[in-house]
């Protein structure tokens, strides 16, 4: 009945209750067995008889083992807890004994967290929430591609042969832009969008209020509308009854058969009502004008690859019938959020990597402040040590200080967080879509209170493991010494490399985003912006109807504009630089055949005379418009800028050449009459495409209902040019009291908001880099610092036996600039490894950009060593004799 | 002669035994067995599920030693917390054996 040998040693590894039973039960039955052999029973009988007082010796075993069992665990939990209790009891006196040391440990990891938080709540608000509607991620955009252009509009013919053929979407849709002028009460301009009924169906968002339109409307040709939430509130104070009533659109009366989601509104420009899109049969068989947005849902299960493959399938069939318009023209399948959010995606991701980055940094040196003051500790903890606390309980009570420390700075962090949510949401690029919605929901808390630990653990483990690995008598071995632990401190030179290290890789990123913002700064936007005032005028249909009307309103407010003093120069558009793409129009050259690979499709713009002169266009070659080219029966003309004259004439001069856009197969010849620079229309960042410029007097058929009878007024002023918005307005009101005057601004202000997305990513990760290059400055002067402390007897014997003050300068700097440059090596190679992900963000600027590895290397470089100079000029200030004196 | 006992009588008897000093399993039983006059025998089925229970509760707590004859075994000691429970339940006991006695030796018919 003697317990095996390996059961005995398991108990090295704790308590082993079913051991403890055995061994106990063995014991009895020895010692009854004995003393029933003594009174004289054989050895067999002695044996029955001891075990009958057990009647069943295993059941027994059992309780009593389960017994002792549940004993073990309750006694683990309770001295869990009580454990648990000493240590946080412990960790807050200790913080509280040094409150200057706590309050900035706090305070750097309340700003790191703090910051983290509020990019990731920006982070979760716009990317990772799924976007409103039903199975939302199933939607996608179907663009039509024409060369390197991947996102280009589609055309009618495009939309219905992509809907009837293809066979991988549950519906499709059809959309454009749409201006419209409500006139019940204050007229007002409001932006919306004209849809086919499968819109509804496609981004199915329940209806706030009544029905969306359906195909039962449009094909009964009704005048409905679909009102956004936001337009329901603010013009119809959220009337409950305003389903079924009528309201005046562009002069028609329009029924409301619903009021869509709120949840539509995503963007700034999120439409204020829809209208149905009816195509005309003629539009059906059109495959040559661009101008219409379509979305698809996905069937369930099938992924972009397939429907870009089936919708490539369905493209060449549309080809085979239509070789010429088709020429460089395919298709491109891109998913809804992909759309909706663009490069924000991808920038938001790279500002929490940037922020997480800084708070790294923060935790290096909180873990180097830490491990300073265990160096104060190691008595203290080598007493504990040696009165029995565990190396295990002792690196718990040490990571129980850090988490502590991080549980009150992240509390902090969150308030920040708060704040910083509320700047993000006030200066961060407008457009940007939900980012109203960012705050501190759930899973933002969630994200806070799991980062915190994390931190915790992370500047918590320095210290912790040092303990752990520490030889715990040596200090006491040491004698009366508080500490004099060992003057080169590996570790923290470790800790000091590293964030060196991630803060190279923080500068050279915005660096790269630096340069890249430079670089689009520089690049020629074609016009001259500055001193620019433009104004949308749109004309009700009812009362402009013909194209004589619309040309005469327009004439009208450009002539009583040219009367106003301050209006130095005055003309329309129907699209500008910068506020649209508008349209672009297969086109064709006269006397060149169509031929494989020279398909054109420009952007097509209505303009009145002075529109170039007062937009700011150089003249390349030949003329502009002038007034005669705008009268009746003036012979057709054209402008077309240098990159469609390269596309159309290569090498040939194209002055008194012409050219038929718009018009399909049946040509409408106008001759080019002037070359005018290139212009980036389509921002800063894109290069500029082919255009060409018709007279506002000569409109190719059905172009002003296209164009929904709008144009931008443009002006450039004498003076500064806001204050003459209110001539503009009075210019149109002189025309037309009804007509509402909208999307007023200056070219700048369009310019500003074109850029304003990268410049606030530039902006944000610069202040990020210079957090991290500050964080890690102050890293090195307290290695730095308690390197010259650990050493004052040793400089202090060095400059008694003759050795210079600079030598000891030297050898505090040296040993400084050894740690820098280590880290920036590292960094440098880091920045290389990682910066590759930045390459789609950076304009002009590689990855790979020299000039930023330098001046990051540099920065981080001159700012070590100059926080290397205070601790090695204290070096050389040290006194010899006493320092000697007092070791 | 064997004695069945009440539910509760045996956790009292331990705590008794163990009032007098740490003892091992073996001694417990034999004890109870002697001071009872070799009245009362404890079943090995009963007493050490009783030991561990009362471990348990915190009332004993045990500790491997040597015994009287140089052998590894488990000694149960009473606590703090024991003994106070000890104090408690023996007057209780006590009391009660009492009225009992009084019920059993009663030389007159109550008068109803």
């Amino acid at each position: 009945m003697s317990t095996p040998l390996w059961r005995r040693y398991l108990r090295f590894f704790g308590p082993d209750p079913a051991a403890d039973v055995d061994d106990e039960f063995a014991f009895h039955l020895e010692m009854r067995i004995d003393e029933l052999r003594a009174q004289g029973l054989s050895p067999r009988e002695a044996r029955d008889e001891a075990l009958r007082g057990f009647r069943d010796l295993q059941h027994v075993k059992k309780v009593c083992r389960s017994l002792a069992e549940e004993r073990e665990s309750a006694m683990r939990r309770t001295q869990w807890w009580s454990d648990w209790r000493h240590d946080l009891r412990f960790a807050v006196r200790q913080l509280t004994v040094s409150p200057i040391l706590t309050g900035v440990l706090v305070l750097t990891i309340a700003l790191g967290i703090g910051s983290t938080v509020a990019i990731f709540s920006v982070l979760h608000a716009v990317v990772l929430r799924p976007l409103p509607g039903d199975e939302s991620e199933r939607i996608v955009s179907i663009y039509e591609t024409w060369r390197q252009f991947r996102t280009g509009s589609a055309s009618a013919g495009h939309f219905h042969d992509w809907t009837e053929h293809n066979t991988v979407f549950e519906h499709t849709a059809a959309t454009a832009r749409g201006t419209y002028n409500l006139s019940d009460g204050e007229p007002e301009r409001v932006a919306g969008m004209r849809a086919t009924p499968g819109y509804f169906r496609v981004m199915h968002i329940t209806p706030a209020l009544g029905r969306y339109f359906t195909d039962a409307d449009t094909a009964g040709g009704a005048r409905v509308v679909v009102l956004s939430h936001g337009l329901w509130q603010r013009r119809f104070g959220a009337d409950p009854s305003i389903v079924g009533r009528s309201i005046r659109l562009n002069g028609e009366a329009h029924t409301v058969v619903g009021v869509a989601s709120p949840d539509y509104a995503m963007t700034r420009f999120t439409p204020q009502l829809w209208t149905p899109i009816v195509f005309a049969p003629k539009l059906r068989e059109n495959y040559g004008s661009h101008s219409l947005g379509v979305i698809g849902k996905l069937k369930a299960g099938v992924t972009r690859d397939a429907a870009q493959a089936d919708m490539e399938r369905v493209t060449r069939g549309i080809a085979q019938r239509q070789p010429r318009e088709m020429e460089g023209r395919s298709v491109n399948v891109v998913p809804f959020s992909d759309v909706i959010l663009g490069n924000i995606r991808a920038r938001l991701y790279v500002m929490l990597a940037s922020v997480t980055f800084v708070l790294l940094i923060g935790c290096v040196n909180v873990a180097n402040l830490l491990l300073a003051r265990a160096a104060t500790r190691r008595r203290e903890i080598a007493i504990r040590a040696a009165i029995g606390g565990g190396r295990w309980r002792i690196v718990r009570q040490l990571l129980t200080e850090s988490v502590v420390l991080a549980v009150i700075g992240g509390t902090a962090g969150v308030a920040v967080a708060y704040l910083g949510i509320r700047l993000f949401v006030a200066f961060g690029p407008p457009n940007t879509p939900r980012l109203q919605d960012a705050g501190l929901q759930t899973e933002v808390l969630l994200f806070a209170v799991g980062i915190t630990l994390l931190t915790g653990l992370v500047f918590g483990m320095a210290p912790a493991l040092r303990a752990a690995r520490e030889n715990l008598l040596t200090p006491l071995r040491e004698g009366g010494k508080t500490s004099l632990p060992p003057a080169r401190d590996r570790l923290r030179g470790v800790l000091v490399v590293g964030e060196i290290a991630v803060a190279v890789v923080l500068l050279v990123g915005a660096g790269l985003f630096l340069r890249s913002a430079w670089r689009l700064q520089q690049v020629p936007l074609g016009v001259d912006t500055s001193r620019v005032l433009t104004a949308r005028v749109a004309l009700s249909p009812e009362r402009y109807s013909g194209d004589e009307a619309v040309a005469d309103a327009f004439r009208r407010m450009i002539e009583e504009a040219r009367a106003m003093p301050g209006l130095q120069r005055v003309g329309a558009a129907t699209n500008i630089p910068l506020l649209g793409a508008g349209p672009d129009s297969g086109t064709q050259i006269e006397g060149k055949p169509f031929t494989p690979g020279q398909a054109l499709s420009p952007l097509v713009r209505l303009v009145t005379d002075g529109y170039v002169e007062a937009i700011g266009m150089p003249l390349a070659r030949g003329r502009t418009f002038q007034a005669s080219d705008m009268a009746p029966g003036a012979s057709k003309v054209v402008m077309i800028n240098e990159q469609m004259a390269r596309l159309a004439w290569p090498g040939e001069d194209p002055i008194g050449k012409r050219l038929s856009a718009w018009t399909g197969d049946t040509a409408e010849w106008r001759e080019v009459v002037g070359i005018v620079g290139d212009v980036r229309s389509l921002g800063a960042d894109t290069p500029p495409q082919p255009e060409l410029f018709m007279s506002y007097t000569q409109p190719p058929p059905q172009a002003w209902p296209f164009f929904q009878r709008s144009m931008a007024l443009v002006a450039r002023t004498a003076d500064e040019p806001t204050p003459h918005a209110s001539t503009l307005r009075r210019v149109v009101r002189s025309v037309d009291a009804s007509l509402p005057v909208y999307d007023v601004m200056t070219m700048d202000e369009a310019l500003g908001d074109d850029g304003a997305g990268p410049r606030f990513n530039t902006w944000l990760l610069s202040l990020l880099a210079l957090a991290g290059l500050l964080l890690a400055a102050i890293g090195i002067y307290g290695v730095i610092t308690y390197f010259v402390t650990q050493r004052i007897p040793e400089i202090g014997l060095r400059l008694a036996l003759g050795a210079t003050p600079r030598s000891v300068l030297l050898m505090v700097i040296r040993h400084g600039a050894v740690l820098a440059i280590v880290g920036i090596g590292i960094g440098l190679a880091g920045a290389l490894a990682t910066t590759r992900t930045l390459t789609t963000m950076l304009f002009e600027v590689t990855a790979t950009d020299a000039p930023s590895y330098a001046a990051g290397a540099a920065a981080l470089f001159t700012t070590a060593l100059l926080a290397c100079a205070v601790p090695a000029i204290r070096a050389v200030r040290v006194n010899p004799m006493r320092s000697l004196t007092e070791s | 002669m064997k004695t069945e006992l009440l539910h509760g009588t045996l956790d009292v008897l331990i705590l008794k035994t163990l009032s007098w000093g740490p003892m091992h399993g073996f001694g417990v039983g034999k004890w109870i067995g002697q001071l009872s006059g070799d009245e009362l025998r404890i079943e090995e089925g009963s007493l050490y599920p009783a030991l561990y229970r009362l471990e348990k509760k915190g009332w004993i707590d045990a500790s491997w030693g040597l015994s009287d004859n140089q052998r590894r075994a488990k000694f149960y000691r009473l606590t703090a917390e024991g003994r106070r429970q000890l104090l408690k339940n023996s007057d209780i006991w006590s009391t009660f054996a009492q009225a009992v006695a009084r019920v059993l030796t009663a030389k007159q018919q109550p008068v109803s």
